[in-house]
C-alpha cells in the first residue's frame, strides 16, 4: 500500500498528536484503517461478530499502546500487527476448540456434508448458482482452515490482501524468508487438499 | 536452475515476488523443463480457485456498530489532561457531553467545581437534571456552582462586559435498596464508571463482583462486561483483584472472560493479580490456550513465585492426548 510522503506527514502528525492525548486525532486515525481492518478479519474469520470483536481489541490495544509507537515502521505495520496478532489467536483458539463446522442446508432443508464428494454441482444438475456458489466458497474455506493458523495469516495477506511478504514478515514479527517459506507450504497444502476434493 | 529450487521459484513467480535478477534464469529454465512449465500452470490454477472466495466489504451496518462500540470503549477509558481541557471548555461554546448519571451525582459534585464539563456517557434513565431554560429560570444569584452539570450556553450583551450563561445543574438524589433490585443494580452499574471517585468505583465493583460469586443474578451482559472492563483497565489493583472474584464463576464457560483472564496473567502489572489469575485458570488448564500462557508465564514472567505457581498447575494438568 503506496502511501504519499505528503499524506505520511500529515499521518506523523495525527499519530504525535493522538500520542499528547487527542482523541480527535485518534478518531481520525481510526477512520483511515478501520474498514480495512474490518475487510481483513471479516475474511479471515467469516464471521461479522469475530471481525468487530477483532476491530474493538485491535483499537483499543492501539489506544492503549500508542505510547510505544518509535516510528520505526509506518503506523499501517504497527496496526496490522496488532490485528493479525489477535487473528492468529482466534484462529488457534478455534483449531484447538474443534468448533463445529459450518453446515449448509438445501433447498428441502438437508444437511449438506462439506466434506464428502458432491457428484455434480454443475450448472446442469443443479440450477442452482447461489447454492453452487456458496458450496464452493464453503469448500474453499474449509481448505484455509486446514493450513495451521500462521499459514493461513501468510495466505490470507498474501493472496487476498496482496501484501509484499516483506510487509507480511514486518507485521507478523518474523523475516521475509520466513514468510516466503510459509507462502511455499500453505500453496502445496492447499493443491493438495482441493485435489482430495475433486 | 534445479527443478527443486524453481518449484519454490514459481509460487513467488505468479505472486509477483521473484527479485528481477533471478527473473532470467528461472525464464531460462522454464523454457527447457516441461514439468516445471505445468507445475507454473497449476499454481496459477490454484491462484484463480482461491479467488473465488470473494473479499467481501465489510456491510455499513457493520461499519457503524464496530465504530459505536469501540467509541463507547474509548469513552469509558480515563483520559490524562481531561481536567486541563475542562477548564478550556469552561470558557467556551458546549463541548461535547452527554450527560451525567443521577447515581454519580453526590461524588461528581466536589469534582464539578473545576469546570463541569464531563466525559461521562448518557444514563439510560431521564437524568436527574432539571435543565435551566425548561423551568425558565430567572437570572439567579446564586454563588455556588458546586452542582453544575455542564454549561449550554454563552452569550455577550452587545456593547457591554456582561455575559449571560445558561448552565443546568446537578440534582444529587439518594436512593437505598437491595442489591437484588434492578435499579440499584442499574447504579452500581454507573458507579464503575466514575472515574473522579474511585470509592465509587471501588465500591460498585466490590458489591457486583460479590454478587457475582454468590450466584445472584449475575448471568446478564453488562454486569460481566463491567467486571471485564475493571479488571482491563481499572488503576487500582484492588479493584482488579475484586472484578477477578466476580468473573471467577465463569471463567469456565465464558470464553471472553477466560481471554481476559489470560490478558491478565500476562500482562497485569501487579503480581497479586497475575497470582489470583492462575488460580482463576487452574480448573480449565485443558484449554490449550490457558497451557501456553501458563507455559508463557512460567518461563518469562518477572516474579518467581508466579513462575513457579504457573509450573505448579501445568504439573497437574493431566497429559492431553
Amino acid at each position: 500500500m503506496a502511501i504519499d510522503p505528503s499524506v505520511r506527514a500529515t499521518e506523523a502528525d495525527l499519530i504525535r498528536e493522538a500520542q499528547a492525548g487527542s482523541r480527535t486525532a485518534f478518531d481520525a486515525l481510526v477512520r483511515q484503517y478501520d474498514q480495512a481492518v474490518l475487510r481483513l478479519a471479516l475474511h479471515l474469520t467469516g464471521s461479522e461478530q469475530d471481525a468487530e470483536d477483532i476491530h474493538q481489541e485491535a483499537f483499543l490495544k492501539a489506544y492503549r499502546y500508542l505510547g510505544n509507537f518509535r516510528f520505526e515502521c509506518s503506523f499501517y505495520t504497527w496496526i496490522y500487527r496488532i490485528v493479525t496478532n489477535l487473528c492468529l489467536d482466534l484462529l488457534r483458539r478455534r483449531k484447538s476448540r474443534r468448533e463445529d463446522q459450518a453446515v449448509m442446508l438445501d433447498s428441502s432443508g438437508e444437511e449438506i456434508d462439506l466434506l464428502t464428494n458432491v457428484t455434480d454441482q454443475r450448472a446442469s444438475a443443479n440450477p442452482d448458482r447461489e447454492l453452487n456458489r456458496k458450496i464452493l466458497a464453503e469448500r474453499i474455506r474449509e481448505a484455509l482452515d486446514k493450513l495451521t493458523p500462521r499459514e493461513r495469516m501468510v495466505f490470507e495477506l498474501k493472496h487476498y490482501q496482496g501484501l509484499k511478504l516483506r510487509t507480511i514478515g514486518e507485521m507478523l514479527n518474523t523475516t521475509e524468508e520466513t514468510a516466503k517459506n510459509t507462502l511455499f507450504r500453505a500453496t502445496r497444502k492447499l493443491r493438495t487438499i482441493l485435489a482430495e476434493l475433486r | 536452475m534445479k527443478c527443486e529450487l524453481a518449484q519454490e521459484t514459481i509460487v513467488m513467480a505468479v505472486y509477483g515476488e521473484l527479485p528481477d535478477d533471478k527473473a532470467p534464469e528461472f525464464e531460462q529454465h522454464l523454457a527447457g523443463c516441461e514439468r516445471c512449465r505445468e507445475e507454473v500452470e497449476a499454481v496459477k490454477a490454484l491462484s484463480k480457485v482461491m479467488s473465488l472466495l470473494p473479499i467481501e466489504e465489510p456491510s455499513a451496518n457493520l461499519v457503524a456498530r464496530s465504530r459505536l462500540r469501540l467509541e463507547e470503549a474509548l469513552d469509558a477509558i480515563p483520559r490524562g489532561s481531561w481536567l486541563v481541557r475542562s477548564w478550556r471548555r469552561f470558557g467556551q461554546s458546549i463541548g461535547r457531553l452527554r450527560g451525567a448519571p443521577a447515581a454519580a451525582c453526590a461524588v461528581v459534585v466536589a469534582s464539578l467545581t473545576v469546570g463541569g464539563v464531563s466525559g461521562f456517557e448518557a444514563g439510560q434513565r431521564s437524568p436527574e437534571v432539571v435543565p435551566a431554560a425548561q423551568t425558565q429560570h430567572p437570572d439567579t444569584d446564586d454563588d455556588s456552582l458546586s452542582d453544575v452539570a455542564y454549561v449550554s450556553s454563552i452569550v455577550q450583551k452587545p456593547n457591554s462586559e456582561n455575559v449571560q450563561v445558561v448552565y443546568n445543574r446537578l440534582q444529587p438524589v439518594t436512593v437505598t435498596g437491595s442489591l437484588d433490585d434492578p435499579k440499584i443494580r442499574q447504579l452500581l452499574l454507573l458507579g464503575t464508571r466514575n472515574r473522579l471517585n474511585p470509592n465509587v468505583q471501588d465500591s460498585s465493583v466490590r458489591l457486583l463482583a460479590d454478587e457475582c460469586r454468590a450466584g445472584h443474578e449475575c448471568d446478564d451482559g453488562p454486569v460481566r462486561d463491567a467486571l471485564l472492563k475493571a479488571l482491563r483497565y481499572d488503576k487500582s489493583a484492588t479493584v482488579r483483584l475484586k472484578a477477578l472474584e466476580g468473573l471467577q464463576p465463569y471463567v469456565a464457560d465464558d470464553v471472553r472472560v477466560r481471554d481476559t483472564v489470560l490478558e491478565s496473567l500476562l500482562s497485569d502489572p501487579d503480581p497479586r493479580v497475575r497470582t489470583q489469575a492462575i488460580g482463576l485458570l487452574e480448573p480449565v488448564g485443558a484449554d490449550s490456550s490457558v497451557r501456553e500462557v501458563l507455559h508463557t508465564v512460567a518461563a518469562r514472567d518477572d516474579n518467581p513465585d508466579i513462575r513457579s505457581a504457573s509450573r505448579q498447575v501445568l504439573d497437574q494438568i493431566p497429559q492431553v492426548q
